[in-house]
């Protein structure tokens, strides 16, 4: 029923489709006839006059003051007391023979008849006079009350000049422009039950966690609309982010400290419900083992296995014949066999040989 | 900064506060026997890898004699609790030195005692 603001459409145009003929009312055809021949007779007035918004905007520019006059004129003469059901019964009739007129027409259809919620009949801007004839001439050919067509298209003729000159100028958005813009949207009885009772399971939830993100997950993505999706409004703004911690240096716990964190670990901390939790308390306080069960575990030893095998590097600074070298090869091939120790260790293993020979040359130069 | 020496402090009492499920809470040694069996097994993990090198060179038929002997002199100036043969492998629960079974460590008695109270797992009363 209510439909969106898409942009000014072409008043005049709109104004001769509505007084085109739909179904076959004998009324209308006569309208039909006085139209066409008004029509013609605007456009023999003036060159490329078409009632385009364009056209309009460009004429206003021109002629500013001169129809200032016959506006206020015709603004003093009119009344804006308007029916509701009147006012709607005519603009959906209006809206009818437009689309009606657009499909016979075509190409310049230029969106619907917009539809405001209130009309304010006084606005600044100078209409432009033609179409304020125009206006008047299709009032007069309406059967219903002729000043009230003419301040309700001479309204909507001011509502669509607005908003070309807001589009020209980049206009700011307003709220009242969001809002007018917003459409009602209808609900299907279906979705209202599956909203209830998606309220109903959040309230009688008693694991809560989990199935309340579930449910908050799918209610952002409804079927009809989303809740992210949209223009941003730009109402809040964002929180300043908190700047962050430097790292306070601790000085040294005192005993106080100390026995007030022991008291509330102790407080806190509470018994395992089953051998499961029991398991875990166990597992971090290391007296069980990991599964599976990891056999590396505590063995950090990045080196390849050539680095544990051949040892012979090592031996450099050691004399290169003699019993002390004989020795140190039956070391360096016992440690290559060696799985239990780091290639660290066995390297310590070889430097303290190294030194303690070095300290024993002397009583080898006796030997 | 009081909160974060309050964190690091709690960090701190949950790993030396035992879980509030009751396991026996063990301060001191049972005697001092056994507090100077567990400096004994201190001191020789300390020296474990020194004296395996200088026994290394003692028992050795390659090296010069002296150098063994060298080395057997060194060995000797080691401290006594360094040793391993010094350890005495004594019941954890009652420090008995006696009839201590290795695979628990514990005295047949205190044994004995856990596995008619079902304590110990996979322990049963033979019977054949």
């Amino acid at each position: 029923m209510w439909c969106r603001v898409r942009g000014g459409g072409g008043l005049a145009a709109r104004l001769l489709g509505a007084a085109r003929p739909h179904g076959g009312a004998r009324s209308k055809q006569e309208l039909f006839s006085t139209s066409s021949v008004f029509s013609k007779d605007k456009d023999k007035s003036a060159a490329s006059k078409e009632s385009t918004p364009e056209g309009a905007a460009k004429r206003q520019e021109d002629g500013a003051e001169t129809p200032k006059q016959q506006l206020l004129d015709i603004i003093g003469n009119m009344k804006v007391e308007v029916s509701y059901r009147k006012k709607l019964q005519q603009l959906k009739a209006s809206e009818n023979k437009k689309r009606a007129m657009d499909k016979l027409e075509g190409p310049d259809s230029e969106g619907s008849v917009p539809q405001g919620i209130t009309e304010d009949a006084q606005r600044g801007k100078p209409l432009n006079p033609e179409l304020v004839k125009a206006a008047s001439a299709v009032a007069s050919s309406f059967p219903h009350d002729k000043k009230q067509t003419e301040s309700e298209l001479l309204a909507q003729l001011r509502r669509h000049e607005e908003t070309t000159d807001k589009q020209k100028k980049g206009g700011t958005l307003s709220i009242r422009d969001v809002i007018s813009e917003m459409t009602i949207k209808r609900q299907s009885p279906a979705q209202r039950r599956a909203r209830i009772s998606g309220l109903m399971s959040l309230q009688l939830d008693e694991d809560g966690q989990r199935i309340r993100r579930e449910r908050s997950s799918t209610q952002s993505v409804d079927s009809r609309g989303s809740l992210k999706v949209g223009k941003r409004l730009n109402i809040f703004t964002k929180a300043p982010t908190e700047p962050e911690h430097a790292l306070k240096t601790v000085s040294s716990p005192t005993i106080w400290d100390l026995e007030f964190a022991k008291e509330v670990a102790a407080v806190t901390a509470q018994p395992p419900r089953n051998g499961f939790e029991e398991m875990i308390q166990w597992t971090k306080e290391g007296i069980l083992w990991e599964f599976p069960i990891d056999n590396e575990v505590g063995m950090e030893d990045d080196a390849e296995f050539h680095e544990h095998i051949f040892l012979e590097k090592h031996l450099e600074s050691f004399p290169k014949e003699g019993p002390i070298r004989h020795f140190m090869e039956l070391v360096i091939c016992g440690l290559s066999k060696n799985p239990y120790l780091s290639v660290k260790q066995k390297v310590e293993h070889i430097e303290w040989f190294q030194k303690y020979f070095e300290e024993k040359k002397e009583l080898l130069q006796e030997i | 900064m009081a909160a974060a020496a309050l964190c690091w402090a709690l960090r701190a009492a949950r790993q030396v506060l035992p879980s509030p499920c009751t396991r026996q809470a063990r301060s001191y040694y049972v005697d001092w026997r056994m507090l100077r069996d567990v400096k004994r097994r201190k001191m020789a993990y300390e020296y474990a890898d020194e004296r395996l090198r200088i026994n290394a060179i003692r028992k050795n038929s390659i090296l010069p004699k002296e150098l063994q002997e060298a080395a057997d002199k060194e060995i000797a100036a080691l401290p006594r609790d360094s040793c391993p043969v010094r350890i005495r492998n004594r019941c954890v629960l009652t420090s008995r030195p006696r009839g201590v079974k290795r695979r628990w460590r514990l005295s047949r008695i205190v044994f004995r005692h856990f596995a008619d109270h079902a304590q110990m797992s996979g322990v049963q009363r033979a019977m054949w």
